[in-house]
């Protein structure tokens, strides 16, 4: 994200008006020109790592990370579907592992590393395209779900069987029924992922 | 090439006379979606995705009572709630005691001051600037209800003295009068000669539970004023019909009406055919007008489980059979709750069966309303499926044979079929022996079918092998407008508004235009969501390729046309004469293939489609910018077409030739009772495969929703309360990855449908048919039906005789 949604002017010296990127920096430049006591950490400030870009956002305690990343950072891939935790296409991969951000509050998520679907494309993962080509999607709604699971199994497991690629996404719902499809795309890609990596260590 | 446009089939009767010997695209693996990577990197937007600048969001009270009514209402504190912006109460003035008409010809209450089901939004609406505020707000309000008996049962609520379940809208009584049949009674032939003609009688009693939609994307829309103008965001089947309702509810005119019709998550019909499906959409009008912000009407998971499959039947049957298998009357009767479709209809269309009798009775009862959820035919589906099953077993025949002796229409054999075929310009072919030749092999049904009961397999299960069979739905109707332009750089748009329903369509309809305008696939591209004005058939149910199939090709022919005239005609410039891209050729002397021109006679002489529509000065390459955008030297390449295909999806006279056959294997747990459906076979005549991995996605698909259907899906009311007790997707079980084994899809390609090349659709009829599968391969694996859907393990048990009534 080139725009991270930073409010610059929030992190300006009370007392000789710069402005600061973060309240760190301001933090700092406090203690060290004003000798003053340090400013409090304003609650709900938290920072996070989404597709290897810095966050810094003010979250209210009842946000949830889906909210946070679909409505207010505008990562519209992660899906309201079930808003129960019963189906998966508001997965996201938080800390390496595929987590249900509608289930994970914002708050918590202070430091946190996390991957959507966007970024996940916008590296070029290969699944995406094998996902185009094995057309795994049909509306489409919950397909990135399907994706961000998919890529934290391949993460973990780069070689999976059938049987564990069908048992990483039984808890992802498709009411269009594409669930074969999501079988063949994983283990071509994993296939294809290890060519690479042959070809890379060759 | 004007002729050919000219006599395109518009009798949907008719083969489609204008088929290629050869396709470079349609009906070829690996076309690449159109949408597909929109859809997998998480960039298509969905009408849930979109907020615009200060947008409000609007949240419905809902009714806790099964059936009740509002003595009085106090929202001051929801009123008075940081952020709250309006609340719409059911005696606003002006609405109060109104009802707008909506889709369909029917019209419905905005706001009532009653509800008839538990969890119906009702007496206010509340717009907030977030959807936390608006639901805070609902708790706020303060009602004193007045609550009613209630009945769940649709014949419990027609038995006399049952409580009144729609007090204010059916004073009289519970029983309703019929909505998509005539008359209460289907009846053709003579039953009672019927059954004096049969060998033997049949009589038994079957059901199917109330399900639902389950659609992916919560329920939405959005409503932004622009001064007299509004501009829509829909999650909706019928994008350009809400013109239409803009125009009645405000009074304005349809060109004042914006629509934007984003992707749609799994939408299967359902919301779209109900009434009360338009009312969400007015009322954020409603409050947008009022407050001068975007607002978008928001349900949430437990709001979509207000509707309902209109399948909620239960039928009495009685059959009379032949020796050798042939189906001499059938006689139903089913009672409905809220809502029938004619369960005998496909003894008509489907069989030889000559004398039927199907009366039907719908109850209104204390439950959310229902409509046709992929789709309408489910009941006659109920009653065909459960009908074969039953002859099959009771002659302790196989029942493929039964099939076989009894398809057909209009009460009479293949002969008549044949002679259509013959006289109407289709191939002369047996579509339900081929499916069943394909899927029987593919199953391996002689090796593995055995009489009821008799197969235990070494992991102790019982052993089960099912089939039905149906005719393909070749609805085959409505009417649909597009237009198509080739851009400066020779880039061919279809302009056309629709709702993105069924699969895989935006790629379809450009495989079309390729093909006959002879195009590279990739040169055509849809954007089916911009409100260009003209409207594509979007789903009015049912039908969508076969009706907008002959528009793409109308209007690739008719672009073809006019690219050839361009490319050979002389441009009059005021100043001076440009020569055409063909100089000395007539537009019939030039051919297309791969987005290049050239001439029939020296396929050397030949020039891209680009380089024929540019702006013949060259403006652009001259670097005379300004003229190249204020003074282009040819009209561009438009031109539009429209199609009707039909009216009604079955004329008098006209005739589905298609078929489709589908086979099981499930293993039942005679301990649990669990059924385990271990292989399907899905095979399907759909005429002509334009794309043949999107008719894969509709079978396999369609299975993973049918066997759900049949095996878990069925909404749980509280019998004491009438509270819906499963409204959410844990509780609602539809199926996922690991629940239905391999399934087998196998295309069949008669040419046999009414649609362009011969094709039929096939979105909604594998999800349909496959509802009813399990049965007969339970019925074969235990030796007792289980005719009661969903096929739960308690069934089962207590089929077995393991478990108490």
């Amino acid at each position: 994200m080139s725009e991270a949604p930073i409010d610059r002017s929030r992190y300006q010296c009370p007392y000789c008006a710069t402005t600061f990127d973060t309240f760190d920096e301001l933090k700092s430049h406090v203690i060290a020109e004003h000798k003053t006591e340090p400013l409090r950490r304003p609650e709900g400030l938290i920072t996070l790592t989404i597709n290897g870009e810095a966050y810094e956002v003010l979250v209210e305690p009842n946000w949830t990370l889906y909210y946070l990343i679909h409505d207010k950072l505008g990562l519209t891939g992660a899906k309201m579907f079930c808003d129960r935790g019963a189906c998966g296409s508001c997965t996201v991969i938080m800390e390496g592992r595929p987590i249900l951000s509608c289930m994970t509050l914002a708050i918590e998520c202070d430091g946190m590393h996390i991957e959507t679907v966007e970024g996940i494309a916008r590296a070029g993962h290969p699944l995406i395209e094998l996902y185009v080509k094995h057309h795994c999607m049909q509306c489409g709604y919950c397909t990135p779900g399907f994706v961000v699971t998919a890529k934290a199994l391949l993460d973990r497991n780069p070689s999976p069987t059938e049987e564990e690629v069908k048992k990483a996404l039984a808890g992802n719902l498709c009411r269009c029924g594409t669930y074969p499809q999501h079988v063949k795309a994983v283990l071509e890609a994993a296939h294809e992922m290890a060519s690479l990596s042959e070809v890379e260590e060759g | 090439m004007i002729e050919d446009i000219k006599e395109m089939p518009n009798n949907p009767m008719e083969h489609d006379k204008f088929i290629p010997d050869t396709f470079n695209i349609l009906g070829k693996r690996g076309i690449r979606r159109i949408d597909g990577f929109r859809k997998a990197s998480g960039t298509a937007t969905y009408t849930r995705d979109v907020i615009l600048p200060g947008m409000l969001y609007a949240r419905w009270l809902t009714c806790p009572f099964a059936n009740a009514r509002i003595i009085s209402m106090d929202t001051s504190r929801a009123e008075a709630l940081p952020g709250v912006r309006a609340v719409l109460r059911y005696d606003d003035p002006e609405i109060h005691g109104r009802r707008i008409p909506t889709l369909h010809g029917g019209e419905e209450d905005i706001l009532a001051g009653y509800a008839y089901f538990q969890g119906q939004q009702v007496g206010a609406v509340v717009a907030a600037d977030t959807e936390d505020s608006a639901n805070e707000a609902l708790k706020l309000i303060r009602v004193e209800w007045e609550e009613r008996p209630f009945v769940l049962d649709a014949r419990e609520a027609l038995e006399p003295g049952a409580p009144l379940t729609r007090p204010e809208w059916w004073p009289e009584g519970n029983l309703l009068p019929l909505f998509f049949q005539p008359s209460s009674f289907f009846r053709f032939g003579d039953v009672a000669q019927g059954f004096k003609e049969a060998d033997k009688i049949i009589e038994f009693k079957a059901r199917r539970r109330y399900h639902g939609c389950s659609d992916a994307e919560p329920l939405s829309g959005i409503t932004r004023w622009e001064g007299e103008c509004a501009e829509l965001w829909l999650h909706h089947q019928h994008p350009y019909e809400h013109k239409w309702m803009m125009n009645m509810w405000f009074g304005m005119p349809m060109s004042k009406v914006k629509i934007n019709s984003p992707y749609n998550g799994a939408m299967f019909g359902g919301w779209n055919w109900i009434d009360y499906g338009m009312v969400p959409q007015y009322v954020s009008a409603l409050l947008a007008k009022r407050t001068g912000r975007p607002v978008k009407w928001i349900f949430d998971r437990r709001d979509d489980f207000t509707f309902g499959s209109l399948d909620a039947m239960e039928s009495e049957f009685k059959v009379g059979v032949k020796k050798n298998g042939t189906i001499s009357a059938v006689k139903i009767k089913s009672f409905f709750a809220n809502l029938s479709f004619e369960a005998g209809l496909h003894f008509l269309e489907n069989s030889r069966v000559p004398h039927v009798e199907s009366e039907t009775l719908v109850a209104q009862v204390n439950k959310g309303p229902v409509m046709a959820i992929r789709c309408e035919q489910l009941p006659p589906c109920f009653a065909f499926t459960h009908v074969c099953n039953h002859v099959a077993a009771e002659l302790s025949m196989d029942p493929i044979e039964v099939a076989l002796k009894n398809d057909g229409a209009d009460g009479q054999d293949m002969t008549q079929l044949e002679e259509f075929k013959r006289t109407h310009g289709f191939p002369v072919r047996d579509s339900l022996r081929e499916c069943i030749d394909a899927g029987k092999k593919a199953i391996g049904w002689d090796e593995k079918w055995h009489p009821p009961g008799t197969r235990k397999l070494p992991n102790g299960r019982m052993h089960g092998l099912g089939f039905m069979w149906d005719h393909e739905w070749d609805e085959n109707r409505g009417a649909g407008a597009a237009g198509l332009m080739i851009q400066q750089d020779g880039a061919v748009s279809i302009i056309a508004l629709r709702s993105d329903v069924g699969v895989n369509a935006e790629s379809t309809y450009c495989s079309i235009v390729a093909e006959e305008l002879g195009m590279r696939y990739e040169d055509v591209f849809l954007r089916q969501q911009d409100d260009v004005h003209l409207p594509l058939m979007t789903p009015d149910g049912s039908c969508n390729l076969t009706t907008n199939g002959y528009v793409m090709k109308k209007l690739a022919k008719r672009g073809k046309q006019k690219l050839f005239e361009l490319a050979t005609t002389t441009v009059h410039l005021i100043e001076r004469d440009i020569p055409p891209a063909f100089p000395n050729m007539r537009p019939e002397d030039l051919d297309i293939k791969d987005s290049v021109i050239y001439a029939k006679e020296d396929p050397s002489i030949r020039k891209t489609v680009a380089e024929v529509v540019k702006d013949v000065t060259g403006s652009f390459v001259q670097k005379h910018e300004y003229g190249a955008i204020q003074n282009t030297t040819h009209e561009p390449v438009y031109v539009w077409a429209y199609h009707r295909q039909g009216r009604l999806g079955k004329e008098p006279g006209r005739q589905r030739l298609c078929r489709q056959a589908h086979f099981c294997e499930v293993e039942v747990d005679i301990e649990t009772g669990e059924v385990e459906v271990t292989k399907v076979v899905n095979v399907n005549d759909v005429g002509k495969a334009m794309s043949p991995e999107t008719v894969e996605g509709q079978q396999y698909g369609g299975t993973y929703m049918g066997v759900g259907r049949n095996r878990s899906e069925e909404y749980v009311w509280d019998p004491q309360t009438g509270v819906l007790l499963n409204g959410n997707l844990i509780d609602y079980k539809m199926n996922t990855m690991l629940d239905v084994g391999p399934i087998e899809t196998i295309i069949v390609e008669t040419g046999l449908g009414l649609g362009p090349y011969g094709s039929v659709g096939i979105g909604e009829d594998v999800g349909n048919d496959t509802t009813y599968l399990l049965h007969g391969a339970v019925y074969n694996a235990i030796g007792t039906w289980v005719d009661d859907g969903p096929i739960t393990p308690e069934k089962v048990l207590k089929a077995l005789g393991k478990a108490e009534e």
